[in-house]
């Protein structure tokens, strides 16, 4: 099961959906082979001139991200948009996005080393811990020099966590930190967070980097 | 048009299994005469309406405001203005809730006039108002939840020593009457906005709640120090509970609605002017966000008079009247089981209770899904709905005899369930008696307490409510210790490859 993430394509799986949906949505991946996801909270607002003048456009979205393999991610994918049939308009959107390296998934051992030819001047960190980790996470990048971090505030399941409470599974709540860093910073980053929160471990947590392309408001 | 038919949809859920519970009785246990019947549907219609309407209003005008109010508050970084202004909001926004003025009305008849009425409204409110500064403060100070409710049950078992049995019961009502539709969420609110500052995201969560509990323990206090300090003389006024005899369909509606609109008015009003006071000192908000904050206020407004119209109108006398003729049957253990069922569908219907649940899920992003605390709500208070009953069948069992061993449990449990769900659950208690149970319910258990001899209609109609205020302590914190149980990670040492 330990594959080699140089040789492997990874993808984020990015579905936005109303509230309510999100653990549905973890379900159907699941089922196609997605080890775990991340759901959290979000507002969105509706289309509506009846609405907008009621002051009453806002709505409760949840965001859910998961990662994996590429193909693993495409079949979840289609499946994801054909049951909840996201070709209709309100039914909600997903994307994907290529990921560069994954830290913490036991089915993924890590190994240094960048994939493809393309020099962004970015990265974005995405790191998920259990809840109250958030801050150890956002230490761990400032001492190897981020300037700063968004934590947000989710939950979500993966392979070790899969209690059920009367047919509802219980996803713990987790939290999601994003830092937007220099690629010649990334990878110290990433040393410092994998050792201080020792992520490699089963169950710690989950890390992955993706490419940014364009950043604007980061001062250096 | 989606978010309203959403919402809409939600509210008919709460609402529906309430209704079919007591058309099926119609049609068996209870006959209700027809112009009652169709009262009661339309009384239904409008809780629908106005609750929808209702909950769109504590979302963009309510919550906001008391967020708003809590943050600036935390941001001024000093502690006698968190407490002087804590002291104030807590003062205001209580004094003008109709639950406590139906509240004190009671007691100042019960005692015959030796209380009078304007000075436990005054005491009342003051007794809240310190609560909710200390509750503010033990935010901000980060002193645990759980040692201050143990204290604070603490002080309230030692005055129940001293406190005649008539009056514990008041007192202990008095914690779930005055927690009522407004306050609740402002309150939940406030807290919210104090606790979100905090960088420590675990206790920036948990502190969230338990504002609205330490609130409702002012309250106990409050009316046993009043009792202690005036010692009334054995309560006089017997209050009888007379079954209604309206036959019209329209009247009950019209003739109910100039008091609702003016409660309402005066429960809304402090919660306006506090916002455009705060507006103009700190808040200063643009002026769209402005404007949807006073629309929110203004379906707040509208929401509430249509539900309180409903319940008052259509929902209060068929309580009463399904009480009666239950407690008349020869099977006392219909009553006993009705009045479970009907505790386990009213609580869905409670405003407040879907403001708590909401935030909850926003709070844990999820985590603590609604639906599972509507069922330990909806399971607690319909024990404590059949308990009641049990205790209007059988003279010899005492209201006293539920609530300490009760509230020990609720205490002791304090120690093993995790942090977070003390606060949820005791907010709780204060959400579940409502505005709903506070009618309906109670109606039911003093139609029933009317019926059977040797029930006392003012005793026992009075500890309902305190019991209603109770039993989801309980309920949720077992809630919690499933979750502590079930949540933790499975295989993590197997798979440590």
């Amino acid at each position: 099961m330990v594959n080699n993430v140089g040789e492997l394509e990874l993808e984020l799986l990015c579905v936005i959906v109303n509230f309510g949906v999100g653990s549905k949505v973890v379900k159907i991946a699941k089922k196609s082979g997605i080890t775990g996801g991340t759901i959290f909270l979000g507002r969105g607002t509706v289309n509506s001139r009846i609405l907008k003048w009621l002051d009453l456009d806002d709505m409760r979205k949840e965001i859910v991200l998961m990662v994996g393999e590429k193909a693993e991610i495409y079949s979840a994918f289609k499946t994801i948009a054909g049951e909840l049939a996201l070709h209709k308009p309100h039914h909600g959107i997903a994307f994907t996005i290529p990921v560069k390296d994954l830290i913490g998934s036991c089915r993924y051992k890590k190994v240094k080393e960048g994939r493809g030819g393309e020099d962004p001047m970015y990265d974005a960190i995405i790191t998920i811990v259990d809840r109250g980790k958030g801050e150890d996470v956002v230490e761990a990048a400032t001492k190897a020099g981020s300037k700063g971090a968004t934590i947000m505030h989710g939950r979500g399941s993966g392979i070790h966590e899969t209690s059920k409470l009367f047919a509802m599974e219980i996803e713990p709540e987790k939290e999601i930190v994003l830092i937007l860093s220099e690629e010649k910073l990334t990878e110290a980053i990433t040393d410092s967070i994998r050792e201080e929160l020792k992520i490699e471990e089963p169950g710690r947590g989950i890390m992955f980097v993706v490419k940014v392309s364009k950043t604007y408001g980061l001062i250096r | 048009m989606s978010v309203f038919l959403e919402k809409l949809h939600e509210v008919l859920l709460s609402v529906v299994p309430i209704t079919i519970i007591v058309l099926i009785l119609n049609f068996t246990l209870t006959p209700l005469e027809t112009p009652v019947l169709i009262r009661f549907l339309l009384g239904a219609v409008l809780i629908i309406i106005g609750l929808a309407i209702f909950l769109f209003g504590v979302d963009i005008g309510i919550t906001p405001i008391g967020t708003l109010m809590g943050s600036s508050l935390t941001k001024t970084n000093k502690y006698w203005i968190v407490g002087l202004v804590g002291l104030f909001l807590g003062f205001i926004i209580n004094i003008a809730e109709p639950d406590i003025h139906i509240l004190a009305g009671q007691v100042d008849s019960v005692t015959g006039g030796s209380i009078p009425k304007f000075s436990i409204l005054l005491v009342v409110s003051i007794g809240i108002a310190v609560m909710f500064a200390l509750g503010l403060l033990r935010i901000v100070y980060n002193f645990p939840l759980y040692r201050f409710l143990s204290l604070s049950y603490l002080l309230i078992f030692g005055l129940a020593f001293f406190t005649s049995p008539e009056f514990l019961a008041i007192a202990f009502d008095a914690s779930g009457a005055t927690t009522g539709a407004l306050t609740v969420p402002f309150m939940l609110a406030i807290a919210l906005g104090v606790s979100n500052l905090k960088k420590d995201s675990k206790a920036s969560e948990k502190d969230s709640f338990g504002l609205v509990g330490i609130a409702s323990a002012g309250a106990i206090i409050s009316v046993m120090l009043m009792s202690i300090s005036s010692r009334p003389d054995k309560l006089t006024g017997s209050m009888e509970y007379k079954l209604p005899q309206e036959s019209s369909i329209f009247r009950p509606f019209i003739e109910k609605l100039p008091t609702v609109v003016g409660e309402i008015v005066l429960a809304l009003l402090p919660i306006a002017l506090l916002f455009l006071l705060f507006n103009f000192v700190s808040f200063k908000l643009s002026k769209r966000a402005f404007r949807k904050i006073l629309k929110g206020l203004l379906y707040t407004f509208i929401g509430l008079v249509l539900f309180l119209l409903g319940v008052n109108a259509g929902f209060m006398d068929v309580g009463g009247i399904v009480g009666y003729k239950l407690a008349l049957l020869e099977n006392k253990a219909f009553l006993i089981l009705i009045g479970f069922s009907l505790g386990l569908v009213t609580i869905l219907a409670e405003p407040a209770v879907y403001v708590l649940t909401h935030q909850i899920e926003d709070v844990t992003g999820g985590y603590v899904p609604r639906k599972l605390v509507l069922l330990a709500l909806s399971i607690g208070v319909g024990f404590s709905v059949a308990l009641s009953m049990l205790r209007i069948i059988i003279p010899e069992i005492k209201l006293w005899h539920y609530l300490l061993p009760g509230y020990i449990i609720a205490i002791s449990m304090m120690y093993v369930v995790p942090k977070l769900f003390i606060g949820m659950a005791f907010d709780s208690g204060g959400v579940a008696s409502g505005p709903m149970t506070a009618t309906f319910v109670l109606a039911f258990a003093q139609g029933a307490a009317q019926a059977i001899e040797g029930a006392h209609v003012m005793i026992d109609g009075f500890g309902v409510i305190a019991m209603v205020a109770m039993t989801p302590l309980i309920a949720l914190q077992a809630l919690g210790l499933i979750f502590k149980v079930k949540a933790r990670k499975e295989g993590v040492d197997a798979n440590g490859q």
